[in-house]
C-alpha cells in the first residue's frame, strides 16, 4: 500500500482533522485497521488459517514416527514466518517519524497474531493425534516467531524468513536423531525436546521476548524498496 | 544521405546492441551481484555442515554411504534456502514495483526472469559444488577403494536446478511478501514426507530425490562394494528433475507479453517436454525393483553388463590363516584379523581347516511393504582351495561401531562356526566333539557359552536361531554345561601346551569327527 493510498483511505473524504475531531475510539480502530492493511495482516491470518487447515487435513494421514512429529513442526514454521512476514514497513521513514504509536501498534499485532497462530494450530489439531500437543505448539511457535523477529530487526522483514526456515531444517534434524545417535539435544533445539522440558521453553520464551522486545522498539530493518 | 539516415546514425548506440551476447553477459553479472542466494550461502553453509556434513563423516568411508549421504543431504538442505531465495528473486519486479518500467526494456520478460533464474542457479550451484568437494575430498582421502559416484551427485546438482525453479515460478506468478517462505516451507514439506507412500521397490515415489535405494534399508554399507553401483534409479530421478526444470521455465513464457510468440511456442514446447520426460520417469521408477544386490534396477534403463560381481584383489592379514577382506574394507582388517589370530593359530594345519578367510557380500531380498531381508551363506569352511566366508557386521548396516567392536562382533558371530566345522560340532556331535571344541574356544580366550548370533541377519538357511535375540546358541554343544564332565574335558584340554593341544589334534582329529572317541580318551 502506498503512502498516497493510505492518506486517501484515512482522509475517506473528510475534512483533514475531522478524525481527530471526533470520537477517539473511532480514529483507533481506523489506525488498528490501516495498520492492519498496510502490513497484510488479513493475508497472514489467511495464511494461518491455511496453515491449519493443512495441520487438520494431514493429521486425518497415518503418518509413522518421523511425520507424526516433523509434520506439526513444518506447520508451526509456518504459521511463525507467516506473523515474522507481517512486520515489513511499507511507508519507511515518514511513518517512523510521524507515527508515535507505531512501537505499540508492532507491539500488539505481532503478540495477536502469534497468539491467533497458535490458536489456530491447536484448534486444528484438536481431537487429532497431535504429537506434542498444546505445549508443543506454544512453544514452537512462539519461538521461531521470536528468531524470526530477531531476524527481520538484523536483515530486514523481506529475508526474515531465512533464518526460522533453516531453524526448521536443523530441528527436523534433531527430531531425527533421536531415533539416529547422536542426538542433537541442546535445548536451544527446542522442538527435538519434549513438550514438557524446562530448558526448552526457557530459550523459546526468551527468543520469543527478545524478538517481541526488538521489534517493538526499533521495527523491521528498512531495506529501500523493498515492501510489497 | 537523407535526413532520415543522418538521424538514425546520429542517435547513440546501446553498449553491445550489436552483440547481445555480450549484453547478456553483463545482465547476468548484475543479475549475480544483486542476488539474495549470495546472502544465503552461509545458511547454506551452516545448515550442510550440521545436518549432512557431520552424520555423513560418522559414515564408514565407503563411496556408496558416502554419496548416497551427500544427495539426501544435500536435498534437505538445499530446499527451503534455494526455494526461498529462488521465490525472492522471482518476485523481485512486482515487490520493488518497476514491471511497467522494465516491461520497455530490450529484453522480453522471459528472458529477463530466466537470467534472473539462471543467477540464482549459478549461486546455489557454486554452494553445492563448494560441498560436493569439501564431502567428496575428504572421502577420498579416507576411503581405502574405489571412486567418487557421480550419478547421486548428478541427482543432488539437479535438486538444487528444480528447487530454483519451481520457487522462481511461484515468486514470478504470487508475488508476495509472504511467498518466498510458504513455498520454501511447502517444498519442504512435500519433500520430507514424499517418502511415506513408499511401499516396496515398485514406488513411484522412489523418483523423490532423498530416495538413494530400497526406501528403509537406507545407504548400506555393504552395498556397490562387490557389485557395482547401479544408476538406473538415479537416472530416472535426474530425468525427472531436469524435466520438472524445463517445464516449470517454460510456464515463465506462457503469459501474454512474457515474449513474441514464437518464443512462447518454443517455451510450450519446452513445457510439455519436460513434464513428458518427469512423468516419463515417475512411470519408469513405477517398474523398479530390488535386486539381490540392494538396488533398484529399473528394466528400460538397466544395462545388464554392470550386474556381474566386481573384480578386486582383496587385501589380506598375515595371520597362520590369512584374512581377506574386500579392499573397501580394509580399514576394518588390522582389527579383524588380530581379534581372530588366537583362533586361527588353534586351528592351522588341522586337517579340514580353512586355508583362508573370505569376506562374502550380503544379499538383499524385498520383504512385506518396505521390509528388507539380509540373506547370509551357512557359515562354513567350502571350496579349493577350502575357505570360510564372513560377513562384517558394517555390511549389515549396523550402528556406528568401531573397528574393535566390529572384529569382536566378528569373532563372537563366526568363531563358533569356525571351530564347530573343523571339528565337527553340532547337532548330533558326540561329548568328546563337544568338549574340545568349548576346549578350543576357551584357549582362543573365548568362551562357549558367551557366543552370539547376529540378532538381526536372516539366514538363508534352516539353521536355528536363538531363542532370544542376541542370546547363547542354543543348537552348539548343548550337553557342555560348567559343572558337567564334558566341561571339565574342555577345561583340561584347554589348559594343555598350545603344541601339545596341535598335535594331539592332528592325530587324533579324524577319529574325533568319526565320532570314534569318548571324553575319557581326551587328553
Amino acid at each position: 500500500m502506498t503512502g498516497a493510498r493510505l492518506a486517501r483511505v484515512a482522509g475517506g473524504g473528510a475534512a483533514p482533522g475531522t478524525a481527530h475531531a471526533g470520537a477517539a475510539p473511532v480514529t483507533w480502530v481506523r489506525l488498528v485497521r490501516l495498520y492492519a492493511a498496510g502490513r497484510r495482516v488479513p493475508v497472514a491470518v489467511l495464511a494461518m488459517a491455511a496453515c491449519a487447515a493443512g495441520l487438520r487435513i494431514a493429521l486425518l494421514w497415518h503418518w509413522d514416527a518421523y511425520g507424526a512429529l516433523q509434520l506439526p513442526l513444518i506447520f508451526e514454521t509456518a504459521a511463525a514466518a507467516s506473523v515474522v512476514a507481517t512486520t515489513a514497513d511499507p511507508f519507511g521513514e515518514p511513518e517512523r517519524v510521524a507515527g508515535r504509536w507505531l512501537p505499540f501498534l508492532r507491539l500488539a499485532a505481532t503478540a495477536a497474531l502469534t497468539a491467533a497462530a497458535i490458536a489456530l494450530l491447536v484448534a486444528a489439531g484438536t481431537g487429532g493425534h497431535l504429537a506434542g500437543g498444546t505445549l508443543d505448539v506454544l512453544r514452537n511457535v512462539a519461538g521461531i516467531t521470536g528468531i524470526g523477529l530477531l531476524c527481520a530487526a538484523a536483515l530486514g522483514a523481506g529475508l526474515s524468513w531465512t533464518v526460522p526456515t533453516g531453524y526448521l531444517i536443523v530441528a527436523v534434524y534433531a527430531l531425527y536423531t533421536q531415533w539416529h545417535p547422536p542426538a542433537l539435544s541442546t535445548p536451544w533445539l527446542w522442538p527435538a525436546r519434549p513438550p514438557h522440558d524446562l530448558g526448552g521453553g526457557l530459550c523459546a520464551a526468551l527468543a520469543f521476548a527478545a524478538g517481541l522486545a526488538v521489534i517493538t522498539v526499533r521495527g523491521a530493518r528498512q531495506r529501500a524498496g523493498e515492501a510489497d | 544521405m537523407t535526413a532520415a539516415t543522418r538521424v538514425s546514425s546520429a542517435t547513440p548506440r546501446r553498449p553491445g546492441a550489436d552483440r547481445p551476447g555480450l549484453s547478456t553477459l553483463r545482465l547476468l553479472r548484475l543479475e549475480l551481484r544483486h542476488n539474495a542466494m549470495a546472502w544465503l550461502l552461509p545458511v547454506v553453509f551452516v545448515l550442510f555442515w550440521l545436518v549432512t556434513y557431520r552424520k555423513t563423516m560418522a559414515m564408514p568411508p565407503l563411496w556408496n554411504v558416502r554419496a548416497a549421504g551427500l544427495q539426501v543431504g544435500v536435498a534437505a538442505d538445499f530446499s527451503v534456502p534455494v526455494t526461498g531465495a529462488a521465490a525472492w528473486m522471482g518476485s523481485r519486479e512486482a515487490r520493488r514495483r518497476v514491471t511497467d518500467q522494465v516491461t520497455i526494456t530490450a529484453r522480453s520478460r522471459w528472458a529477463r526472469l530466466l537470467v534472473a533464474w539462471a543467477a540464482t542457479a549459478i549461486w546455489a550451484m557454486l554452494a553445492y559444488l563448494g560441498c560436493l568437494a569439501v564431502l567428496y575430498g575428504v572421502t577420498a582421502h579416507q576411503a581405502t577403494w574405489g571412486g567418487p559416484l557421480w550419478w547421486p551427485a548428478a541427482v543432488a546438482a539437479a535438486s538444487v536446478l528444480v528447487f530454483c525453479a519451481l520457487g522462481f515460478v511461484v515468486g514470478a506468478f504470487l508475488p508476495s511478501r509472504f511467498t518466498a517462505p510458504l513455498v520454501a516451507i511447502a517444498v519442504f514439506f512435500v519433500l520430507a514426507l514424499s517418502t511415506e507412500p513408499i511401499h516396496g521397490g515398485h514406488s513411484v515415489f522412489q523418483v523423490s530425490p532423498i530416495v538413494t535405494g530400497p526406501w528403509d534399508l537406507g545407504a548400506q554399507p555393504g552395498v556397490a562394494t562387490f557389485y557395482p553401483f547401479q544408476p538406473d534409479l538415479s537416472v530416472a530421478q535426474v530425468m525427472f528433475l531436469a524435466g520438472l526444470s524445463v517445464a516449470l521455465l517454460g510456464v515463465l513464457a506462457l503469459p501474454a507479453g512474457s515474449a513474441g510468440r514464437a518464443m512462447r511456442a518454443v517455451a510450450a514446447g519446452c513445457a510439455i517436454a519436460g513434464l513428458l520426460a518427469a512423468g516419463t520417469a515417475v512411470g519408469l521408477t513405477g517398474t523398479g525393483t530390488m535386486d539381490a544386490a540392494g538396488m533398484i534396477d529399473i528394466p528400460a534403463l538397466h544395462d545388464a553388463a554392470t550386474g556381474r560381481p566386481l573384480e578386486f584383489t582383496p587385501v589380506c592379514s598375515r595371520t597362520v590363516i590369512p584374512v581377506c577382506l574386500n579392499p573397501a574394507y580394509a580399514t576394518y582388517l588390522p582389527a579383524t584379523a588380530s581379534a581372530l589370530a588366537p583362533l586361527l593359530s588353534e586351528l592351522a594345519g588341522l586337517p579340514g581347516a580353512p586355508a583362508r578367510i573370505d569376506q562374502e557380500p550380503v544379499a538383499y531380498k524385498q520383504g512385506a511393504d518396505n521390509s528388507v531381508a539380509f540373506l547370509l551363506h551357512e557359515p562354513a569352511v567350502s571350496g579349493t582351495p577350502p575357505a570360510f566366508g564372513l560377513v562384517l557386521p558394517v555390511q549389515l548396516g549396523y550402528p556406528a561401531m568401531t573397528a574393535a567392536q566390529q572384529a569382536n562382533q566378528v569373532v563372537t558371530t563366526y568363531g563358533p562356526d569356525l571351530v564347530a566345522d573343523v571339528i565337527g560340532d553340532g547337532h548330533g556331535a558326540t561329548q568328546a566333539q563337544n568338549a574340545v571344541a568349548t576346549g578350543l574356544m576357551i584357549a582362543a580366550g573365548l568362551r562357549r557359552l558367551d557366543t552370539y548370533y547376529v540378532p538381526s541377519a536372516q539366514p538363508a538357511s534352516a539353521r536355528p536361531l536363538p531363542a532370544t535375540p542376541g542370546g547363547p546358541d542354543p543348537g552348539r554343544s548343548p550337553g557342555v554345561a560348567p559343572g558337567t564332565p564334558a566341561y571339565d574335558a574342555a577345561e583340561r584340554f584347554a589348559a594343555l601346551p598350545p603344541a601339545a593341544r596341535h598335535a594331539w589334534l592332528v592325530r587324533n582329529l579324524a577319529a574325533l569327527r568319526a565320532g570314534r572317541l569318548t571324553l575319557a580318551q581326551l587328553p
